[in-house]
Formats: structure tokens, sequence, C-alpha cells
């Protein structure tokens, strides 16, 4: 019976929150770009006859146009082929780190929310820590000791993403667990992790969701930004920011644009589509707004 | 006042012993012989192997972990590095050198993006619903979304190749005039700040409307204060508490964009040479600069802190 009685609740929630992001028109631009982007990755095969690593040394930097709609690069590779198998790797490097970072931020956080002592009083610290300490710089240590990878990335990326996910779930536990249904909880017996994960974590998500959006974006620009220094994937694999690499030399900023141009613009489209759709669902989640 | 300012730094010191330990610990993960890192090339070439063993017993390189660090960190705090790998010049004066000119560009860019980002915002929230305000919340989402090297990229071409109003790479020495310095550092600069800028125009302007909303705001007009007065006084310095807080979130992003910024734009900072030396596998050199940098960052936000402090009461006595 109050199994039942929640569920109605939460589903006239759920309507609620999809309804004012479908009446929210920036939202759903965003979700489209997001959508298209990703099924043109997915479906990279369909989309294009070219092999993005195999160069072609007859067709070097040919401008847009005719067989090759984006042009080729240096090593005669199409760029519309290049774009769309590393849009896969960017995502999904992007995604990933997100994901994971968001996942260990809720477990942390609850835990810590939850238990509070000691546990709490290091993982303040250990977030104060890598918040302050650049990204970009811990990225850079661990690429110095180990080596170049994607995996190396995504797992680098999960280690420092999960700091604003934490001190959001922390935040909202803090005061949660005053709350008179958690007592309710606890007089029937439950246990504190099933009082913690089942019963007040979904209280937490709206914000979490959000957080990974914000996440998914920041990591993408950061993995270009890391492979465009050459830090980042390994140049065998094409990825937006290893496609940008061939950026740093005047010589191709100047003759030959269309090789960073189109990647270039391929991330700022994904990641503001994801910024559109973040700002939406954000707006829908706000219960100050009605 | 005083005392909270001495307590932030206090504070700080654990960290930054903290930080230098874990430096620490990833020089020792590294391959390559110690003792290249703590002696000069002139001095160590002509040694046998035996005569190397005996340098390296007496230099305490068979001394454990803590004992180590603890004298690495002795010469660190009197300014001893040790000597790059790669150069064999003393890393001390490389990053005398290049880290003054890595916080100049990364000041410009602070400076910049705190103007316009407030100015933007501000225009936005006392235009609410206006072309204004959509135009600047439109640059907001479109320059958070977009990479920084790559707005670098398009400053080149098209300010610096097609334009030729600026030069596309380097930078100035000291002692260059005004007006050669801001053509040198304005494309940096502003490309580095691009996402700070975008990040606080969106939030001064949500933080501006919140404020507005206020009770005590509407007491200050119904008072019959002047509308500057009730923007000056009451909304804009309740307003600016979160925006420092943002401020302090973002400035470890800005130290670390400049090793990018200053890779598209050749400029000689302590950033481009980091990434030669990660190139050139020169590793007391890379860690060093780490080092460097995060300490820079951890200083510059508690000064923000401070700042904040300063404008703020309730932390000030808490």
């Amino acid at each position: 019976m109050e199994a039942k009685a929640q569920k109605i609740v939460k589903s006239s929630r759920m309507r609620n929150v999809a309804s004012k992001l479908v009446s929210n028109k920036a939202a759903l631009l965003g979700l489209a770009i997001i959508v298209i982007i990703i099924l043109l990755c997915a479906l990279a095969p369909l989309m294009t006859p070219y092999n993005p690593t195999k160069p072609d040394f007859s067709a070097q930097v040919q401008p847009p146009g005719g067989a090759h709609p984006f042009g080729t690069d240096k090593l005669g590779r199409d760029i519309l082929a290049r774009v769309l198998y590393g849009g896969r790797v960017s995502i999904l490097i992007g995604l990933s780190g997100a994901v994971g970072g968001m996942l260990l931020g809720v477990i942390i956080g609850s835990l810590c929310g939850y238990f509070r002592g000691w546990l709490d009083a290091v993982f303040v610290k250990v977030a104060e820590l890598v918040s302050i300490f650049p990204q970009i710089l811990l990225v850079l240590v661990l690429v110095t000791i180990l080596q170049q990878s994607m995996y190396n990335l995504i797992m680098i990326f999960i280690a420092t993403g999960w700091v604003a996910t934490f001190r959001m779930v922390r935040g909202r536990f803090f005061s949660l667990r005053e709350e008179s249904f958690v007592e309710a909880c606890r007089v029937f017996g439950l246990g504190d992790l099933s009082i913690a994960f089942r019963h007040i974590l979904p209280n937490c998500l709206g914000p979490v969701i959000v957080q990974l959006t914000l996440n998914t974006a920041g990591f993408i620009l950061q993995e270009a930004a890391l492979s465009f220094i050459g830090l980042g994937v390994p140049s065998g694999t094409p990825t937006w920011g290893n496609i940008m690499n061939a950026a740093k030399e005047i010589v191709s900023i100047n003759q030959y644009p269309w090789v960073w141009l189109a990647p270039g613009l391929a991330i700022a489209l994904f990641v503001l589509g994801v910024n559109f759709f973040g700002d939406g669902l954000r707006d829908a989640l706000d219960p100050k707004q009605i | 006042m005083l005392k909270y300012f001495v307590k932030r730094l206090i504070m700080m010191i654990p960290m930054i012993v903290f930080i230098s330990f874990l430096v620490f610990v990833a020089l020792d993960l590294t391959p390559g012989d110690p003792l290249t890192a703590q002696f000069s090339p002139e001095s160590i070439s002509g040694l046998t192997h035996e005569q190397l063993d005996a340098l390296r017993e007496e230099a305490g390189l068979n001394d454990s972990l803590v004992v180590r660090y603890l004298r690495w960190f002795g010469g660190v705090l009197k300014g001893d590095f040790g000597y790059s790998i790669q150069t064999g010049t003393p890393i001390g004066s490389i990053i005398a050198n290049l880290l003054p000119a890595t916080i100049y560009l990364a000041l410009a860019a602070l400076v910049l993006s705190v103007l316009m980002g407030l100015l933007f915002g501000i225009l936005s929230a006392i235009k609410h619903n206006t072309i204004i305000d959509y135009l600047s919340s439109l640059f907001g989402v479109i320059g958070i979304s977009m990479p920084e090297f790559f707005i670098g990229i398009l400053a080149i071409l098209i300010f610096a190749i097609q334009l030729k109003w600026f030069p596309a790479q380097g930078r100035t020495e000291i002692g260059a005039t005004f007006w050669v310095n801001l053509k040198y550092i304005l494309l940096p600069a502003l490309s580095l700040g691009l996402a700070l800028t975008a990040a606080l125009t969106r939030y001064t302007r949500n933080s501006m409307l919140d404020v507005m909303n206020k009770n005590y705001v509407k007491t200050a007009r119904a008072k019959g204060l002047s509308e500057w007065k009730v923007f000056y006084r009451h909304v804009f310095r309740n307003a600016l508490m979160p925006i420092s807080v943002l401020i302090c979130l973002r400035l470890p992003m800005l130290i670390g964009g400049s090793v990018v910024i200053e890779q598209v734009f050749g400029y000689a900072g302590i950033g481009s040479r980091l990434l030669t030396a990660i190139n050139s596998n020169d590793y007391q050199l890379v860690l060093s600069i780490i080092f460097l940098l995060s300490i820079v960052s951890l200083l510059s936000s508690v000064l923000i802190d401070l700042i904040t402090g300063l404008l703020d009461p309730r932390v000030r006595y808490n």
C-alpha cells in the first residue's frame, strides 16, 4: 500500500519534470544535437566509406568538396571519417569518466553524509585537495608515471570528477537525515545502508544528474585539450582533440583550416548540446519554479 | 581580520607538505638515475662506477624515502630544486625565468574575465528578459562550450593572420612599453579567460536576479533609496559572495589552462617548458614545475578567500 502510494507520487513528479523539459525549447534542441551527433558517430561506417587512420598519399590536404566533403589532412586521411570515428572515442571518454565519477561521488557522499565522523572528515580533506590541484597537472603527473592511454585517461577523470557530486550528495544527506521519514525507517528497523541508499539517496538524484551533464561537457573539453597538446589519447587513435593536434603549426592554421575547423566545431556543438540540455534539466528539476 | 589571514596561511602549511610529499613519491616512481638530477653534469661526467656508487652513498640516495624526502623538501625551501636532466641547468633558475611570465598571463586572463564577466552578468540582470539579456546568456552558454585552445586558434587565424592586428606568437620581455605588452598579451589572455568569463556571466546574472527578488531589496527601495544606492549597497555586494566562490573554484583551471594556451600562442612560460620537459622525460623538472604550479594555485585561492573576507563581514567575524 505504502509502496504503491510512493510510486504514484514519484511518477507524477517524473511526469512533471518531463513535461517541463519538453516545453523548454533550448533543452530539446540540446537533446536533439546530442542524439544526432551520437547517431552519426555510431553509424560512422554507413556515413563514410573511408578509413579514419589509413593514409592516402594520392589525396593529401585536399580542401572540402567532391569525394571528401570535409577535405583531407596532411596524410590524405578523410576529415569527415576522422571526426565521426574520433567522436566515438571522445564521447565515450567524456561519458564514462562522468558516469564513473558520479557513481564514486554518490557512494562516498552518501556514506559520509549518513555516517559522518572520521570518514567524513577524511574525505572532506581529500576533496579539498583534489579541487585545489589543477586537474590538468594531475593528468600530467600520471602521464609521466603511467603510460598514455584511453583507459588511464578515463581513470584519471573518475579520480578527479567525483568531488562536486560528493559535496552535493553529502550536503543533501546532512539535512535529509534529520527528516522524520528517516526516523520512521529506523523505527521500522531498517538497516543503515538500506536507509541511506534506498530511502535518502533517491531524494538527491536531481542535482546529481545535472552535475553528470556538466562533467560530461567538461571531460570532453579536457580530453580535447590534453590530446591537442599530445598528452591525451595516443595519437594513433583519432579523437576530436587528436585531430586538432594539426593546428599546432601556424602553417596549418593559415593554409588548411578545414583540418582543425571541423573537429573544433564538432566539440563545440556537442558540448553546447550537453549544456543546453543540462540547463533545461536543472530548471525542470528546480522545485522553486512551477 | 589579521587573525583570519594568519589562520588561513597556517592552514596552508599541511597542504603544501602533503602535496610536496606526493610529488616526491611520484618523482621516486619515475625511471631514471636520481644522481643526474642532483649533481651538475660536469661534476659527474668523468667518474667510474665505484666512484658513482660512493657518491650515491654519500649523497644519501640509499636512505629511506622519508629521510630523502625531508632532505629534498629542505632544499626546495631554499630554492634548490636540483638540476634538469636534459639541459643540466639548475631548475631553480629555469623556474625563476619562466614562472613570472605564466603568472602574468594568468593574472591578465583573471582580470579581463572578472571585469567582462561581471559587466555582462550585471547588464543581463538589470535588463532582464531584453535582447541584451538573451545575447549575453547566449554568449555565456557558447563560451563554456568552446575549447579554449580552439578559440585561441581561431583568434590567431582571424586577428593575427588575416587582420594583422596582433602578433600570432610569442611574448614580450620585461621593459616593453604598455601598448606592446597589450598587443602580445590580449589574444592569449582573452582565450585563456573565455571559459571563466562565460561562467562568470552566467553566475553573476543568476546571483543578481536572486538577490534582486529578496525582501531587503524591496525594503531598501521602499525607504526611498536611489536606484544606484540600492544596486550598489544591497544588490551588488550580496551578489558578489557566490561569485567570488566561483572564481576561487575556477582558479586552478586558469593555471592549468595556461599550459595549453601557451602552446597555442608559442608563449614562453612555465607551461610550455613543462610540455617540453615531459616530452624529453625530464622528470625532475616536470615534477618541480607541477609542485610550484599547484602551490601557486593554492596561494591564489587563499588570496581570493581573503578578498572575499574583506568584502563580507560574516566571514570576517567567524
